[in-house]
């Protein structure tokens, strides 16, 4: 940098520059805290900056949800896959034996005993394809979760959205904008509960429902 | 007589009515017909005939508790029981229920055998079962 452009207390319109600088710094900060305030924005900043932490959990409730759903399903996947083997090694076997001696096969008991075998299995992958059904409310309940993930994060860029629109310069600004009270985020029905440990307003299990409900004479 | 029971499973999550509906299948009831919140169940209630309702209370247009109170206050559709299964673990969530007329309350997520139970509690009580 040359000697000509450095700054200089000294230099008397470097220090008109300097105090230019600080009068628009100054403005721009007087700007900003009456826009928030104005628009009543410090409290929601306040609030939204609450929710964030929230939001993290809600998407950690949802990692731990569909995580546990993927288990879930798999480990059932693995036992009926166990099952549906068993079937098809007996199936084989039998074969074997009916083609080895047929009235044997069927008077020792080995046909009547594959076949109550295969009722029994079917019966236990029919239980292991009802609960991977069943895991599959993960969807509905992360789903609710995210909606309001998805709602947090649209109040926050609303909110932004009209901070900048309130703090931009003068000339670029808006004429005239009246200051608007943004909708505020007050989501009416509470959805899943992320974390019920200690939480005394809400049930942690069907249980829990149908004794307060017995307790209150329903 | 009990599986002839027409029902309507109310709930905005597609996965969910499936659910349900292979839980009723399961358990002998064949007649079912679905709606995605509580503004397409009533128009369902008001124009064909149904004898249980399973209903969700967090859905878009109309939730579980105004189609609830919608339900009670309509003379021709106050008989027929209200079921709710609902994430909404709150204790006034479920007491409000109750004081509104649900015959029932299943909180998400629940075990295969709980809807069974919880319907046939239900008919057993009406005497439909």
């Amino acid at each position: 940098m040359s000697a000509t452009t450095q700054l200089s207390d000294s230099d008397p319109l470097n220090n008109l520059i300097s105090s230019d600088i600080h009068k628009s710094i100054g403005l721009l900060t007087r700007q900003l805290h009456n826009a928030l305030n104005g628009l009543g924005l410090i409290a929601k900043v306040q609030d939204l900056a609450g929710e964030i932490p929230d939001a993290q959990s809600r998407l950690s409730y949802i990692a731990r949800l569909t995580g546990e759903a993927a288990e879930k399903v798999l480990n059932r996947v693995d036992q009926a896959k166990a099952q549906n083997e068993h079937i098809s090694n007996e199936t084989s076997r039998i074969g074997a034996l009916i083609v080895q001696d047929p009235v044997s096969a069927v008077a020792k008991g080995h046909v009547m005993n594959f076949l109550n075998d295969v009722n029994q299995s079917t019966q236990i992958i029919d239980k292991h394809l009802t609960e991977i059904m069943m895991a599959q409310d993960f969807h509905d309940l992360t789903g609710q979760v995210i909606a309001k993930v998805v709602g947090l994060a649209a109040n926050i860029e609303e909110q932004l959205v009209q901070l900048l629109i309130q703090t931009a310069p003068i000339e670029i600004g808006p004429k005239e904008t009246k200051p608007t009270e943004a909708a505020p985020y007050q989501p009416q029905l509470a959805g899943p509960v992320i974390h019920s440990e200690g939480n005394a307003e809400v049930v942690s299990s069907q249980t829990e429902v149908d004794d307060l409900l017995a307790s209150m004479g329903f | 007589m009990a599986n002839e029971l027409r029902f309507l499973v109310v709930d905005d999550f597609s996965t969910m009515r499936r659910i349900v509906r292979s839980l009723l299948k399961e358990s002998g009831y064949s007649d079912i017909d679905e709606a995605e919140d509580g503004a397409v169940a009533l128009k369902k209630l008001l124009t064909s005939k149904f004898d249980f309702v399973v209903c969700d209370i967090n859905m878009p247009n109309m939730n579980g508790f105004q189609l609830l109170d919608e339900i009670k206050k309509t003379d021709s559709l106050k008989h027929i029981p209200v079921l709710m299964v609902t994430a909404e673990a709150r204790k006034e969530d479920i007491l409000l229920a109750a004081k509104s007329g649900a015959a029932g309350y299943i909180v998400k997520p629940f075990a295969k055998g709980i809807l069974d139970e919880k319907i046939s509690l239900i008919l057993t009580k009406l005497g439909l079962k």
